[in-house]
């Protein structure tokens, strides 16, 4: 995947399959570091390795290459990622790279991963966490727009767009907004 | 989350503009959106289909989402049902493709053979 954007995506996409109806994302850059969680209420992962390419929930085929691409994106700039059931239910994903390493991707327009998210998938929340001074707060919840707004209503460019920057505006608020450093 | 005052008015607005427009979907558009889809780009063809459909105004198209539909090489690939008619698949569908296909088979019923991977069930 070009950048870590793409990666988001895909992620929540397994969430999506595994059933879940609430996904949380916490995202957060402290120095040259840059830290995500997924977390969601889906039926949890098998008691295997997931992240090996040939180790998938599809049936037409025996390889799932998502959490593999992901995890090598991380290691090669001496990152990690790790995957887990919680106690609660559901799956917990957690990935870690480290910006500054010449091999790290852009982290590409995150704000457009949670637009996608919310329309590919109307009857799940996701909800952005993100760290406000040294607190983790929720910085955006999909839910406030549905209370708002039906689907139908937010095909509707205007509703489109607002929701978009609203997205971007909270994230650089939270520290979100890196690209390159070297 | 941004003044909720401001969602609110912009909720009016898009009411009244929607409540105009309102029809059945002539025209399902369905973007593959698995793994192999978005590393080909398929999230910026479908915000290309989305953008195209709020220019033409139209209000009875609508654009969704599938999983990996097997032919990883041809991504992204787009399906095209249009009301009574045979869907019809095409591959190798970058933002550019995107635009042309809008144009001439959306909009004009006519179907792009360069991209054309499939017809029919």
């Amino acid at each position: 995947m070009k950048d870590i954007a793409d990666h988001l995506f895909d992620i929540l996409e397994n969430s999506v399959k595994a059933n879940a109806t609430k996904v949380n994302i916490f995202l957060e850059i402290k120095k040259n570091i840059f830290f995500c969680t997924v977390e969601d209420n889906g039926s949890g992962i098998k008691d295997i390795d997931v992240t090996d390419p040939f180790v998938t929930s599809r049936k037409t085929r025996n390889v799932g290459l998502g959490l593999s691409l992901l995890k090598k994106a991380m290691e090669d700039t001496g990152g990690f990622l790790k995957i887990y059931n919680m106690e609660k239910g559901g799956a917990k994903l957690e990935f870690e790279m480290i910006i500054s390493h010449i091999d790290a991707k852009p982290l590409g327009d995150m704000a457009s991963v949670f637009v996608d998210a919310i329309y590919s998938w109307p009857t799940v929340d996701f909800d952005i966490i993100g760290r406000i001074g040294c607190k983790k707060k929720p910085i955006f919840r999909s839910v406030e727009i549905k209370n708002i707004f039906s689907y139908f209503e937010m095909q509707h460019n205007e509703v489109r767009n607002f929701i978009y920057y609203s997205i971007k505006d909270e994230l650089e608020k939270a520290g979100i907004n890196f690209q390159f450093k070297i | 989350m941004k003044n909720l005052e401001e969602l609110k008015k912009i909720k009016e607005r898009v009411k009244r503009d929607l409540d105009l427009r309102a029809g059945k979907h002539r025209v399902k558009i369905v973007v593959c959106l698995g793994t192999c889809g978005i590393a080909a780009g398929a999230r910026q063809t479908m915000n290309t289909l989305v953008d195209c459909i709020n220019s033409s105004g139209k209000s009875d198209i609508i654009v969704t989402t599938s999983g990996c539909a097997g032919f990883c090489e041809q991504e992204p690939m787009i399906r095209v049902q249009v009301e009574d008619k045979e869907p019809v698949v095409y591959g190798k569908v970058d933002p550019k493709a995107a635009e042309e296909i809008f144009e001439k088979h959306i909009l004009n019923g006519e179907i792009v053979g360069k991209y054309l991977f499939s017809k029919g069930n």
